[in-house]
């Protein structure tokens, strides 16, 4: 088995694809164009399902929505298909926005059936509005002209199908390979892990979204001007599903996977049809779509994420070499002593139980503070309180003067303060350096367009360069290209530090960083810290390993049953009575 | 709209929620064991309904066949799970359970199918022939994913509804059926008829509700049940069998939707494809309770039927449309009230 | 290497597939609904057919293959199987489908690739950019199927009338056909409810009925969903007059409507009452011989009015396959065009649900002597002159 490369392997699909038309027959090419246009819809999907993970079974509505557009404006309005393109576009996208403002921030399962609402409904409205043509649709829609040429044949209209396909599916891997890509990429991880690096979720998903949307939009105008005919019955909840079946058969992590699940569905049904009659006779009918679901099923038992993780397992994947290129702008940090986090008074309460109470501390500019206290003292509490994934129910924090009590996590993180978890919130399947990458969101400013059209080089090999001095940083540079699902426990909290850095932080927050470590990676650990705090960062380390933390911090507070017990350094805060009591129980 | 017709839209919605309170704690019964939000749960109810018909014309329904099949495929896949794991003495006890136990039922049934056995004992049969089918399936279909993402088992679910609708054209043809009513009797309230068949499916909807309710919130057992659901690990961990937990979901899941099938064939006329307008109605119902609790879910599935009643008197067309849409705010609030944090997407 | 070699064997076993034998006898592309909504249609067509094979096996000596495919109620997947049948299976004509959708989607293939189509479900017909109808309907055109009713109604004196269909293309052309039945100070339609298939409740939509208080109720709907309206109207203490169309005609609307059902006045081919007809009636041998060859072919006796048409598609087909023939030979472009022009000059031919007489101009063939009018009594429908 020789090791082709992807790049040759395309190019001799682009040669095939492009001589089919003359390799097979009529009904082949009707039967390769259909791919074509469901593999659009499919590759939206595995953006916003497979990448994403928000599962919509509503993408038949959007095409429908697409293919009535430019169904009604070329039919009734008498417009060319080309204005009907831009018609089907902005309707689709109007609507895919209106509804993703409305649901995008809905939780879990909840979003995915609210795709199933709006699909349905959409679709239902499609047989009952007046003017769609009620159930009979739309027919005779006239073909694409290309000038002269009518792309009405199915020969024809094969290659702009064709040069669809390819750039949508460039497109899509360019997206995927740029920061708002690495957006996407993130949401799975979970809500904590995305606004941790100033990601706001909410935007993220609508932008999945409406990808998702323009890729069906596309499909939509195509599906309209190839059959010539649009009913509602092309559009409704069963077409949704099939979508998805698509996406996920062919493997719904990669854009390549929804063209290989368009492709293999819609032979399979072909293939089926043409040859049940000869086992089972006169009932083939009905059997054709047990035996689908049946294949279907069996298929998805064995393989569980679809097709492409084979194929990708058959071709060998060679990393961009990294150039050198100028590092990113960094931020200006504060003088030494100078108040940076500042807690006055907070308190937050869980209906009846105060977990923390009139807290106030400060820490101040280029110092490791170390939060400690015994088990239930408020510690995590208090992380969430810093980095905002819980609101305080009473009293202030401040951040560089500025009031940041109740802010959403993600606008705190834009800010400057950085943290870390503890449990590990990697994303496993991708390589550190993505990994690292994945920091830089708040530094980078490509936005959609820039991305898709690999505009944005000259800012992604910055990015790459700095996140690979990051990882030089923790000491992980050799293991850049490794998916972090592959690095011990204390790499990977390393790890976390390094995308921790790559966010340009003012204030890193740790979160228990030494659970779980070797004394041996806790010493790197340590010395690492210090180094950082050297650079001019300032840290805020809470721990429950007291060696590790006497020895590291310049600073200590104590708490316990949620309130300061004490506040010092280290050498002080051992010996006071009070946290002597706390830990052990009495005094010693 | 006055208060006459107010009645018997109410009435009439009511008499739908009630078939969808059936379908949608059914739904929820499944899911909060086993993750599957299991869409064929509408199609084996129509498949009751359907074979309740063909007993009535003294014919023994395909679902026999299907039946039987299935029992053979999922003995010969726990023989040879049984086989590999090195446990081949426990293979008799399997076969017993998944073989003999619905051969023999389907042989009674096709015995009793010949005679001419009373309305009552008709239905039961339905009941009988119609049990094994979910949790054969379950074993076949589901039991080698069990520990898969819910989207996964979503989409299998859906697959596999397609399958049995599929093979409900093939039994039982493309006409729709319609039983006689088990009751005939009717009580008039306040100048609105209801009738005897509509009062018995609000009861049975009252009575399930309330068992499931109680089992689940109240009994070992039930508790047994939902550990499963939530972490199959640590409920192994305790003692309790995920698999065995997960097959009585399923046939407790299964009697209730052939209950529901039998109880709705006289009121509405029942197609091999009926199913899944009815599941997915009720599957509103379900979201409306959370997929957790009982009470709610039942409440739920009434207002769905609820709407439909008035939905469709405002305009018949757009009733679907009006229906599915008002889930969106639902979810909107269910979303509001749950505060959890976001589950991690599996990678 | 061996990617680039399974690619090329994919595509040299597509180009094998899409070569076919060239045949001296006939081929016959058929697609029908055996399964989605509209199966309750699309398998009696299916039956009509294999009656026709049954009744007429061979064309002036030469046999007949038919390859039939399943569109799923779906006009998309119509169009696709159309196409297929046309482009890999070089069919001599297409006859289909299950629904009025399906079969428009069909017309408009048909009439892209130049290949006659007998559609066996009401369609709108429109000629081809060369000027030609390429699509024929076997049906009554609905506005007739309507008007024969709706002629009746007048007579009996109903002024007031309410509609209650199907939300899709039928309901649509039964209400169009009612409407147009209007007169300024006699019948006036009151109503326009719609449901769907699906449905397992219209009590909605007959309250608002009820509250218009017609004197008479025309049924949309088809099969044993048809019967739903007319089982809620006697729910509701309904005692008017109700009438129907052809789509209502079958033993299953009568299973399903029991009672509610009775005496409901159907416009219909006269196939279904064949037996009733006068013996001078064009319809009543060739009805009875369908009959006799539906029960050799199916097992069972025919209570449907949908598989009659396929059985009169292929008695057209028959009619005009042989003049085709001596000009041109089958299985050729050539073919499709003589065999157009054949189909469209069919004269008076009997069939099961009409006196078929076609030409160029217009794509339905059938008058007023197509629809009888029967009743519904005991079960059993009762020719009504």
């Amino acid at each position: 088995m020789s090791a082709l490369s992807p790049r040759a392997l395309a190019i001799v699909a682009i040669v095939l694809a492009l001589a089919a038309p003359h390799l097979v027959s009529a009904f082949y090419v009707t039967l390769l164009n259909y791919i074509g246009v469901y593999a659009l819809v499919a590759i939206g999907l595995t953006l916003l399902t497979g990448v994403a993970g928000v599962v919509s079974f509503g993408q038949a509505a959007l095409v429908g929505i697409a293919a009535y557009a430019t169904a009604w404006l070329t039919t009734t309005q008498g417009l060319s298909p080309w204005i009907g393109l831009g018609f089907a576009l902005v309707s689709t996208l109007a609507a895919a926005a209106l509804i993703g403002l409305i649901t995008m921030r809905l939780k879990g399962h909840l979003l995915s059936l609210s795709t199933v609402a709006w699909g349905l409904a959409i679709a239902f409205c499609f047989g009952n509005v007046d003017g769609l043509g009620n159930f009979t649709g739309i027919a005779a829609i006239p073909p694409i002209y290309l000038g002269p040429i009518s792309l009405g044949p199915s020969q024809r209209i094969y290659y702009l199908i064709l040069a669809v396909v390819v750039a949508g599916l460039w497109l899509a891997r360019n997206l995927l390979d740029s920061r708002v890509g690495r957006a996407m990429r993130a949401l799975r991880g979970g809500a904590l892990l995305v606004e941790s690096v100033a990601v706001d979720p909410f935007r993220a998903r609508l932008t999945a979204f409406l990808l998702a949307a323009a890729f069906a939009a596309l499909s939509g105008w195509l599906y309209a001007h190839l059959g010539r005919f649009v009913s509602p019955s092309s559009f409704d909840a069963g077409a949704g599903i099939e979508y998805l079946m698509m996406a996920m058969i062919g493997g719904a992590a990669s854009p390549l996977g929804g063209l290989i699940g368009a492709a293999l569905i819609t032979w399979a049904k072909n293939a089926i049809q043409d040859y049940l009659p000869l086992i089972a006779g006169g009932a083939a009918g009905q059997l054709e779509i047990v035996v689908f679901s049946a294949l279907f099923i069996l298929f998805l038992q064995r393989a569980r994420d679809g097709v492409t993780p084979y194929l990708a397992a058959l071709l060998p994947w060679r990393p961009a070499p990294l150039a050198p290129a100028p590092l990113l702008p960094r931020r200006a940090l504060p003088s030494p002593g100078a108040p940076l986090l500042t807690l006055e008074h907070v308190e937050r309460r869980f209906k009846g139980l105060i977990a923390v109470s009139d807290l106030s501390f400060e820490v101040k500019a280029v110092e490791i503070l170390g939060l400690i206290g015994p088990n239930g003292a408020g510690k995590s509490t208090t992380f969430n309180l810093i980095t905002g994934v819980l609101a305080p129910s009473a009293g202030a924090i401040r951040f560089l003067g500025e009031t940041v009590t109740g802010k959403r996590q993600y606008v705190i993180a834009r800010s400057g303060i950085a943290r870390t978890f503890q449990h590990v919130k990697l994303r496993p399947r991708m390589s550190a350096l993505d990994n690292v990458l994945i920091g830089a969101f708040g530094r980078l400013s490509s936005g959609v367009f820039r991305a898709a059209l690999r505009l944005n080089r000259a800012e992604e090999a910055s990015a790459r360069h700095d996140a690979q001095r990051a990882l030089e940083r923790v000491g992980l540079g050799a293991r850049a290209f490794d998916l972090a699902g592959q690095l011990s426990l204390g790499e990977q909290r390393l790890l976390e530090i390094a995308r921790a850095l790559m966010t340009d932080p003012i204030l890193l927050v740790l979160d228990e960083p030494a659970a779980g470590l070797r004394r041996a990676e806790k010493q790197a650990l340590a010395d690492l810290l210090r180094d950082l705090r050297a650079e001019g960062l300032t840290i805020l380390v809470v721990e429950h390993d007291m060696d590790f933390v006497m020895n590291l911090v310049d600073r200590l507070v104590v708490m316990d049953f949620g309130c300061k017990l004490a506040e010092g350094p280290p050498v002080a805060v051992r010996a006071d009575a009070r946290v002597r009591e706390a830990y052990l129980g009495g005094v010693a | 709209m006055n208060l006459d017709i107010a009645a018997i839209l109410t009435v009439d919605g009511v008499a739908a929620g009630a078939i969808y309170v059936l379908v949608a704690i059914g739904l929820v019964l499944i899911f909060t064991v086993t993750r599957v939000i299991f869409v064929p749960f509408g199609d084996i109810a129509a498949f009751a309904a359907l074979t309740l018909a063909a007993l009535n014309d003294k014919r023994l329904p395909g679902t026999a066949g299907l039946v039987v099949s299935l029992a053979v495929v999922a003995s010969l896949m726990e023989a040879y799970a049984l086989y590999a794991r090195g446990r081949v003495k426990t293979i008799p006890r399997a076969l017993a359970w998944y073989l003999l136990a619905p051969l023999i039922l389907v042989a009674v049934t096709g015995g009793l199918s010949r005679l001419d056995p009373p309305v009552f004992v008709r239905a039961l049969m339905a009941i009988g022939l119609v049990l094994p089918v979910a949790p054969l399936l379950d074993r076949i279909v589901f039991r080698p994913i069990a520990d898969a993402t819910v989207l996964l088992l979503l989409i299998v679910a859906v697959a596999l509804h397609f399958a049995l609708v599929g093979l409900g054209l093939l039994f039982f043809g493309p006409e729709g059926v319609r039983t006689d009513p088990f009751v005939d009797a009717s009580l008039t309230l306040g100048g609105v008829i209801i009738s005897g068949q509509t009062m018995l499916i609000v009861g049975a909807a009252i009575v399930f509700s309330l068992a499931l309710y109680a089992m689940f919130g109240f009994t070992l057992a039930g508790k047994a049940l939902r550990a499963t659901a939530m972490n199959r690990t640590g409920a192994r961990l305790m003692g309790i069998r995920p698999a065995r937990a997960g097959t009585l979901a399923y046939l407790a899941g299964s009697l209730m939707a052939a209950v529901s099938g039998i109880l709705i064939a006289p009121v509405n006329t029942i197609f091999y494809d009926s199913g899944f307008l009815i599941g997915l109605k009720a599957f509103v119902g379900a979201i409306i309770g959370g997929l957790t609790s009982y009470p709610l879910t039942a409440l739920g599935a009434v207002l769905v039927g609820m709407l439909e009643s008035f939905a469709a008197f405002e305009s018949s067309a757009l009733k679907d449309v009006i229906v599915f849409s008002l889930l969106v705010p639902v979810l909107i609030w269910r979303s509001l009230l749950s505060d959890e944090a976001q589950e991690d997407v599996e990678e | 290497m061996r990617n680039l070699s399974v690619l090329l064997s994919v595509a040299a076993m597509g180009a094998w597939l899409a070569a076919s034998p060239a045949l001296a006898d006939y081929k016959v592309g058929f697609i029908t609904s055996l399964s989605g909504p509209a199966a309750t249609i699309g398998v009696p067509y299916a039956k009509g057919i294999a009656a026709a094979k049954q009744y007429m096996p061979a064309i002036g000596g030469d046999a007949v293959t038919v390859i039939q495919l399943d569109d799923g109620s779906d006009p998309a997947a119509a169009t696709r199987d159309a196409r297929k049948l046309v482009e890999e299976d070089k069919v001599d004509i297409l006859i289909g489908t299950g629904t009025s959708t399906s079969s428009m989607a069909m017309a408009s293939v048909a009439n892209e690739l130049k290949v006659p189509y007998i559609a066996i479900s009401p369609i709108k017909g429109g000629p081809a950019d060369d000027g030609n109808l390429w699509a024929l309907g076997v049906t009554q055109p609905p506005p007739l199927m309507v008007k024969a009713v709706a002629a009746r109604i007048v007579r009996d004196g109903v002024k007031r009338l309410a509609y209650i269909g199907y939300s899709e293309a039928w309901g649509d052309y039964v209400y169009n056909g009612a409407k147009a039945a209007e007169k300024p100070d006699g019948l006036q339609v009151v109503t326009n409810e719609r449901y769907a298939r699906t449905d397992t409740s219209v009590t909605a939509q007959i309250l608002k009925i009820m509250a218009a208080q017609p004197e008479g109720v025309i049924d949309g709907g088809s099969g044993t969903q048809g019967a739903l309206p007319l089982l809620t109207l006697a729910e509701r203490g309904y005692k008017g007059k109700i009438y129907g169309t052809p789509a209502l005609v079958n033993g299953d609307f009568i299973r399903v409507g029991g009672k509610a059902a009775e005496g409901i006045l159907c416009s219909g081919g006269p196939v279904i009452v064949a037996d009733q007809l006068p013996d001078d009636h064009y319809a009543k041998k060739i009805a009875l011989a369908f009959r006799d060859a539906y029960q050799k072919a199916n097992g069972a006796p025919s209570t449907d009015s949908f598989s009659p048409y396929a059985f009169d598609a292929w008695l057209l087909f028959a009619d005009a396959a042989p003049r085709a023939k001596a000009k041109a030979a089958p299985g050729t472009p050539e073919f499709h065009a003589a065999l157009r022009e054949a189909l469209f000059s069919v004269k008076d031919l009997a069939g099961t649900q009409g006196f078929y007489n076609f030409t160029p101009a217009s794509a339905y063939g059938v008058d007023e002597r197509a629809l009888v009018l029967m009743r519904l009594v005991g079960g059993k429908w009762i020719y009504e002159p």
